[in-house]
């Protein structure tokens, strides 16, 4: 290292002359660019909302917060049952079996104004057992037994399936009692059975978890996919437009399709962890969920998360992840190429948002006969992708999906490269 | 060998036309000042020599090559502080500079010295852990210098390098262009000071309205209009006086 002249500041020391050749040409810049980009993403306090706080916390809570608290287990509805009939013992025995899942009181005194301890939230929900009923019973009719509820409070009205038990129970009981008088068996009231026969291609029984799997997962993975990252997307292309870096980077040797290969390689990352972290707290939010309002049932395999081959089903969720992120950022890059501010992109990408969620939101609920055309079209080529592969689809149907999930991918890309290069997105 | 060669540039954004057919050299070693008032097309200027604006027509040429056929190659031959200083705000100041030398393709170990070493002679040592965000605008001015000079680029491309830096920080750069300068290297900048360009530039280019008025020795321009003050001589170019004695 050399001073460079007598006498001068002596600030600027070169450690080669000019003579020296070799000025550096980076071998792998789209990696620097990708490593800067995490690293600036994961400085960013939205990172830790949208990535960590959000999922984690806030998802959990939002699915079984409403469940929790409408679920007889965890907050019991009061109910009251107002014996009319003092002969009516025996449903009475019928309701005590319900004292775990309802705050129950009996009574047997008939006066009262009942409506206004409803509509007060004193009770949620009153069963009158009229006078005669046990008369009625007796002489082979039928007898009424009435429940007031209040139709606008969620923990009323689901209270309706607490005390719907306890009197079919007994209904069918006095049923049975009739039949055995009259030497009937159950079947002849009974004629005619209707038998579901499911239809699946692992040729298994389908539990309720996997028909919620074929429902959901595929939308889900795919909203995640395409959103999970869009903050930063619109961050690496207004934001970096806003805070006026990008003419120093551009001063590098490196080519515009570099850098831009390098912030979408950051954003695969994020969109990976913002899609798992999602995923992962949905699945934790509804077992939560399940598990306090509905004890036991999480356990029954019926309800598990039914998946015919999970491997397959995880690789389908992580390719999925991979390619919407790809195809979500690249839509996204696009749209905020337009905006000078990363508060215009924000504003252009919410809009934007929904376009994209829209299809996605179509395939659950889209007939069979229309899944070739869902295969084909975009955004819903993807959350076909996920479903076809989730539920291990025929191989044609898990090629049309990808094939054209890809078309449209490069299609995406080659739109975005084209917008990032343009002088006037560079320089506003 | 010319370090800059400049031809027929020019460069038009709508209707405006901002830069209009310039051509001039930059000697090897010079410190040349590009001058002129606000919108004179210094910029415009600058953003095509360092390759980051394509000009309508004409060529730029870094020490023989060209800037549009071979991008990356005059990039690597070229350090530069534009207007805006760039610097990531959510990195250090030292990841800003190790971000920036492995984007110039310099060795992990060598860099690393590299920026303590730049860091302690620009007095910013302290500030080395500091979030960008937080420096002062002459603290963050002296690093986009040292991102500049990194890896002793031959030829320095300097857009307003001391714009709103405080008298300590501006005459730190302008002590440390002059070091860049007499060690062989060359130096371009563009600034509106005056009183700068007459203490730093051996050469001058004096543009106005997107044409340039002057190009050559700042001592001959002198000379040549007989003022002891260089920012009247400035001013008159500017006015369009006796421009034809000159181009």
């Amino acid at each position: 290292m050399r001073r460079l002249f007598k006498g001068s500041s002596g600030i600027v020391k070169f450690t080669r002359g000019l003579g020296q050749v070799g000025y550096g040409l980076p071998k792998r810049g789209w990696i620097v660019v990708a490593w800067k980009e995490f690293l600036e993403a994961i400085r960013d306090r939205r990172t830790i909302l949208n990535v960590i706080i959000l999922p984690l916390i806030l998802m959990p809570l939002i699915i079984a917060l409403p469940i929790v608290m409408i679920s007889p287990r965890t907050l019991p509805p009061k109910v009251m049952v107002v014996v009319c009939d003092k002969n009516a013992t025996d449903l009475v025995n019928y309701f005590n079996s319900i004292s775990k899942e309802a705050d129950l009181s009996i009574k047997f005194d008939c006066k009262g104004n009942y409506t206004e301890m409803i509509l007060n939230g004193n009770i949620d929900l009153v069963v009158e057992v009229p006078p005669g009923f046990s008369e009625n019973l007796s002489r082979g009719r039928s007898s009424q037994v009435f429940y007031y509820y209040d139709p606008l409070s969620t923990k009323s009205s689901s209270a309706i399936g607490v005390v719907q038990e306890p009197i079919s129970s007994y209904s069918r009981k006095v049923l049975l009692d009739r039949l055995k008088e009259v030497n009937l068996s159950i079947d002849y009231v009974n004629p005619v059975v209707a038998v579901a026969k499911q239809v699946t291609r692992s040729g298994g029984e389908v539990g309720t978890g996997e028909m919620i799997t074929a429902m959901i997962l595929p939308m889900m993975v795919g909203v995640i996919a395409i959103t999970g990252a869009g903050t930063f997307a619109i961050d690496m292309v207004a934001g970096e437009r806003e805070r006026r870096t990008i003419e120093a980077l551009l001063t590098n040797p490196v080519s515009k399709m570099e850098i831009l290969l390098g912030k979408f390689s950051s954003l695969i990352v994020l969109s990976i962890i913002s899609g798992l972290s999602t995923l992962l707290s949905t699945l934790l939010g509804i077992t939560l969920s399940l598990e306090l309002s509905l004890p036991g049932l999480v356990s029954n395999q019926a309800m598990k998360m039914g998946l015919p081959n999970p491997v397959y089903a995880i690789l389908g969720i992580l390719l999925t992840v991979v390619l919407g992120g790809l195809t979500g950022n690249a839509v996204l890059v696009a749209a905020s190429s337009f905006a000078k501010t990363f508060k215009e992109a924000e504003q252009y990408v919410g809009a934007l948002f929904f376009v994209l969620m829209l299809p996605m939101m179509i395939v659950p609920y889209a007939p069979t006969s229309l899944h070739p055309l869902l295969r084909l079209l975009p955004i819903t080529s993807l959350a076909m992708f996920a479903r076809d592969t989730i539920l291990m689809s025929d191989l044609l149907a898990i090629s049309t999906s990808l094939f054209s999930s890809l078309i449209y991918l490069i299609i995406f890309l080659i739109l975005s490269a084209k917008l990032f290069g343009r002088e006037s997105v560079i320089f506003g | 060998m010319s370090a800059v060669e400049v031809k027929n540039l020019s460069k038009s954004f709508g209707e405006v036309k901002a830069v209009n057919n310039i051509s001039f050299d930059v000697e090897e070693g010079s410190i040349f000042g590009l001058l002129g008032p606000n919108g004179a097309g210094k910029t415009t200027t600058l953003r095509m020599i360092y390759g980051v604006l394509r000009p309508d027509s004409g060529s730029v040429r870094v020490l023989g090559v060209d800037v549009w056929e071979e991008p990356r190659r005059a990039k690597s031959l070229m350090g530069v502080m534009p207007e805006d200083t760039g610097i990531y705000p959510r990195l250090t100041a030292e990841e800003n500079l190790i971000y920036f030398g492995k984007m110039r393709g310099m060795d992990e170990h060598k860099l690393r010295r590299r920026v303590s070493e730049l860091l302690k002679i620009l007095g910013l040592e302290e500030k080395r852990f500091t979030i960008a965000d937080k420096l002062s605008k002459g603290q963050r001015q002296k690093v986009a210098f040292a991102r500049a000079i990194l890896d002793e680029p031959p030829i320095l491309i300097l857009d307003e390098p001391t714009l709103g830096v405080d008298v300590m920080s501006a005459r730190e750069i302008r002590n440390m262009i002059v070091d860049y300068a007499r060690a062989g290297r060359t130096v371009i900048l563009s600034t509106h000071n005056m009183w700068e360009a007459e203490r730093l530039c051996t050469h001058v280019g004096i543009i106005s309205e997107g044409k340039m008025r002057y190009v050559g020795k700042r001592e001959d321009l002198e000379k040549l209009y007989e003022e002891k003050e260089f920012e009247e001589i400035f001013l008159r170019m500017v006015r369009g006086e006796v421009i034809e004695k000159v181009v």
